[in-house]
């Protein structure tokens, strides 16, 4: 969990911790070359920063200490005052206890009280004598307790990490193959060894991804601003929700997304939310609500953008679909609910009548499937005329590691990412129809396409793919539906291999521009086994169907 | 188009917090430089409207820096910022054409107040 | 890999200054022996497995994991047109990898690729054949010729290397 207060304080403890070590070196500096220039001015400007940023976090007396602090140091700077006598106990009496209480601030402590200091360094202010205590003379057994403090965060250029899991996927790779070989050899004590490799491997995997898990907050949270801002243009009235900051999520997912959710959430007020006039003249709350959601389901995790809106009026999709040319009249009649409303996320289409300064000039919602379908994430969309509407994004937790299904077609094995399979089922020929040339078969009362996967893949040139026929069918047939944009699709595969957890690895040139591949996988065979793209595979589908 | 302001100070916690505030205004925080010589590069390399310059830096005073902007991005408006004990640079910063200063810690509304003042302010109106 | 090293034939004393040296990975495609500047091959290897890869030109015969990295494999016969195209990867063969700014081709070939080093000056530049007329001659650094009076034709690797040429089907624009 990280809101921004937290952030901030880690921000403060570690610059605490950064300017406490630097004092402590320019300190020595000074007492080695009392008129150490530099030095001077360093402990001055420390003292300076600790003390305003203590102020702003709210710790009074660290600012306050540091804040004498800053004026000794001013006056030894303009030579006022000499860094000799018993100043110097005083001044690392001072920064010890400035040690003392930023780490009370790390441990959520109180401060230790700090009046006595305070009336010593207002002595030296005015130039007084201070009052030393003789008792705090035993000081030896404190010096040798006194702690080294380095801070507890360190910052990262996010590229860094990157290489990191990127190094990581291979490890994995290659782990894998070991386990297998060491299963075929039969070593007992390779095996062991093997296994011990495994596990520490799943390990570091899973750590070098946690450390890229950043809270949802960190988006979220900069989103009261944009929906004031349209709502304000729009001339409505808007209250946001947020909720699920802390659900952790890769930053880079979360960084792919920004965009898309901000299309959302801009589209929520101009589109989804009525003014004033027209909730009340529809018996709603004059305030129009927004919600925006991150929970975990699974290994995934839904960010929802929420609204209680007119809902998405489907007919008026359906009919500004066809005037756009996304589609024929007769094909927009046979479209269900879901399938119109996907269309909202068709390059092109975009429901504004109105263009707003805010809403974007015909830029579309085609960015959010453009955003998901490179995560391999999924759209949901629930709609009801009047009520509202509940847009959820569905995204992995994190890029590396997708779970997959093997499956084998001409004796090659693919792997087709989880996230877009929606079930496996072995099919007799009987629970298979032709219609318009197309396979068919019903799961829970609706009608699923079916196609040989061999077919979409060795599917060359511009042509339709060939007429289906129920005579090719020769005993069960396994069927994996796949799922993109609630469009559901039953590819035909020789066999299923397993449920496989894989590290896909991009394509590199000249084989990149294959879209129908989402990258490959190493088995732990160390084979090659090519990773399919659901979307590509269902566009190619509806675009060859005859 | 949002206003374009470069943040000038040592402390990444204070520039955190102002960044923040100001993107969360709708202001587009164009750079963060944590020290003067970042502070002119990255003034000279972005050209922002409002430059909030913290007065004390580790390798030149605040002042030393004013001064070179002004003269480098004569257009660029300048909002001191620093914590209350340094009252005399400020002073002379807005002799130096600061436009106004901003005492750390600050609120939120103070520093929104200050820089939307600063932006809309041709004159050089110190506000303090 | 440069276990094979061949002398350099004794070139003819007519010129004083040692001759500059060039070393090539020769192999065979088709009849003819080809050649490849040394610096621009990474390795060569018996060609792993091969992955056929749908949607992809005959002459590439599939993907294939070296050492962590997934290459292209492709069949400078076909794409040349010296071989009728679509054979099947045959039972053991032989890689060149070459390395490309940003990737790795492999090139497939049928015998073991050997080292050969021999003067530069018995490289002859290509002469001007048209160039978009065919495949082979667009990638040509030039001709050596032996003093046995054999013949290797050098490629210019970085020529092939952009994506482009090497998916362009033999005797189409790379646009299609």
């Amino acid at each position: 969990m990280k809101t921004r207060d937290q952030e901030y304080r880690e921000l403060f403890m570690a610059e605490a911790l950064e300017y406490y070590d630097s004092m402590s070196r320019h300190l020595s500096e000074l007492e080695r070359n009392p008129n150490a220039g530099p030095a001077l001015n360093e402990l001055f400007r420390l003292m300076h920063n600790l003390k305003a940023n203590a102020r702003a976090m709210g710790f009074t007396d660290l600012g306050e200490v540091a804040h004498h602090l800053e004026t000794l140091f001013g006056l030894i700077r303009d030579q006022e005052r000499t860094f000799s006598g018993p100043l110097i106990r005083v001044v690392f009496a001072g920064v010890d206890a400035l040690g003392n209480m930023i780490r009370a601030v790390g441990a959520n402590q109180p401060l230790p009280d700090a009046s006595a200091l305070l009336d010593n360094l207002d002595r030296l202010v005015r130039g007084e004598a201070p009052v030393l205590d003789e008792v705090d003379e035993g000081d030896t057994e404190e010096e040798s307790n006194r702690k080294m403090e380095l801070s507890d965060l360190v910052y990262i250029q996010v590229k860094k990490l990157d290489n990191l899991l990127n190094l990581v996927g291979e490890l994995v790779i290659d782990r894998d193959r070991i386990m297998t070989l060491a299963q075929e050899i039969g070593n007992p004590a390779l095996l062991a060894t093997a296994q011990h490799l495994f596990r520490i491997s799943d390990d570091l995997q899973y750590s070098v991804m946690d450390a890229r898990l950043v809270g949802v907050g960190v988006l979220l949270n900069k989103f009261p601003r944009v929906v004031r801002d349209v709502a304000t243009a729009e001339n409505k009235e808007v209250e946001l929700t947020l909720s699920g900051q802390d659900v952790q999520i890769d930053r880079n997912i979360l960084q792919i997304i920004t965009d898309a959710l901000l299309h959302l959430v801009r589209n929520a007020v101009s589109h989804g939310l009525e003014t004033t006039e027209q909730r009340q003249a529809a018996g709603k709350s004059a305030i129009g609500h927004l919600t925006l959601s991150a929970l975990t389901e699974r290994d995934d995790v839904l960010i929802q953008v929420q609204d209680d809106g007119r809902g998405i009026n489907t007919e008026a999709v359906r009919r500004k679909a066809v005037e756009r040319g996304l589609i024929t009249a007769a094909a927009a009649g046979s479209l269900n609910e879901q399938d119109v409303w996907a269309l909202l996320f068709e390059p092109g289409f975009s429901m504004a009548d109105k263009v707003t300064d805010i809403s974007g000039r015909g830029v579309g919602l085609d960015v959010v499937k453009l955003a998901l379908d490179s995560l391999g994430g999924q759209l949901r969309v629930e709609s009801e005329l009047g009520i509202g509407t509940t847009f959820t994004l569905v995204l992995p937790t994190s890029i590396a590691v997708k779970g997959a299904l093997l499956i084998e077609v001409d004796e090659r094995p693919y792997a087709l990412p989880l996230m877009h399979t929606d079930t496996v089922l072995s099919l007799e020929p009987s629970q298979i129809s032709v219609v318009g040339g197309v396979l068919v078969t019903h799961v829970q009362g609706l009608a699923v396409p079916l196609v040989p996967l061999r077919l979409l893949l060795h599917d060359e040139g511009d042509d339709v793919l060939p007429l289906a026929s129920k005579s090719e069918l020769d005993g069960p047939q396994q069927v994996l539906v796949v799922n993109y944009n609630n469009r559901r699709l039953g590819l035909v595969v020789d066999r299923f291999i397993r449920q496989q957890n894989i590290v896909i690895k991009p394509l590199s040139k000249p084989l990149d521009t294959i879209d129908l591949f989402g990258g490959v996988t190493l088995l732990g065979s160390g084979q090659v086994c090519l990773v399919l793209d659901v979307p590509a595979l269902t566009r190619l589908f509806l675009a060859k169907r005859p | 188009m949002n206003k374009r302001i470069l943040i000038v100070d040592d402390s990444f916690y204070m520039r955190t917090m102002l960044k923040n505030m100001l993107t969360d205004a709708g202001y587009e925080v164009v750079g963060e430089a944590a020290n003067g010589a970042q502070a002119l590069e990255m003034a000279t390399s972005t050209s922002p409207d409002l430059i909030t310059l913290d007065v004390i830096l580790p390798d030149n005073t605040g002042l030393d820096v004013l001064k070179s902007l002004r003269q480098i991005q004569p257009s660029a408006k300048v909002v001191m910022c620093s914590a209350v004990g340094q009252e005399v640079i400020v002073t002379e910063a807005i002799e130096n054409g600061a436009l106004a200063y901003i005492v750390k810690p600050f609120s939120e509304e103070k520093v929104l107040e200050i820089v939307g003042a600063a932006l809309q302010n041709d004159a050089a109106e110190p506000a303090v | 890999m440069a276990d094979i090293e061949l002398s350099v034939p004794a070139a003819k004393p007519e010129r004083v200054k040692p001759a500059e040296l060039v070393q090539l990975i020769v192999f065979r495609l088709g009849d003819e022996d080809y050649g490849i500047r040394i610096e621009q091959v990474k390795e060569v290897t018996v060609t792993p497995e091969v992955a056929r890869m749908p949607k992809t030109p005959p002459f590439i015969k599939g993907i294939a994991n070296l050492r962590g990295d997934i290459i292209a494999i492709i069949d400078l016969e076909e794409r040349f047109l010296l071989r009728p195209a679509g054979r099947a990867v045959p039972e053991r063969s032989y890689t060149v990898a070459v390395e490309a700014a940003d990737y790795i081709l492999g090139l497939m070939v049928r015998e073991v690729p050997r080292p050969f080093t021999l003067p530069q000056s018995q490289i002859e530049a290509a002469p001007d054949f048209v160039q978009d007329s065919s495949t082979r001659d667009k990638y040509l650094e030039g001709i050596a010729k032996l003093p046995d009076g054999g013949i290797i034709i050098v490629l210019d690797m970085r020529k092939l290397l952009t994506p482009s040429e090497v998916m362009r089907l033999p005797g189409k624009s790379a646009s299609s």
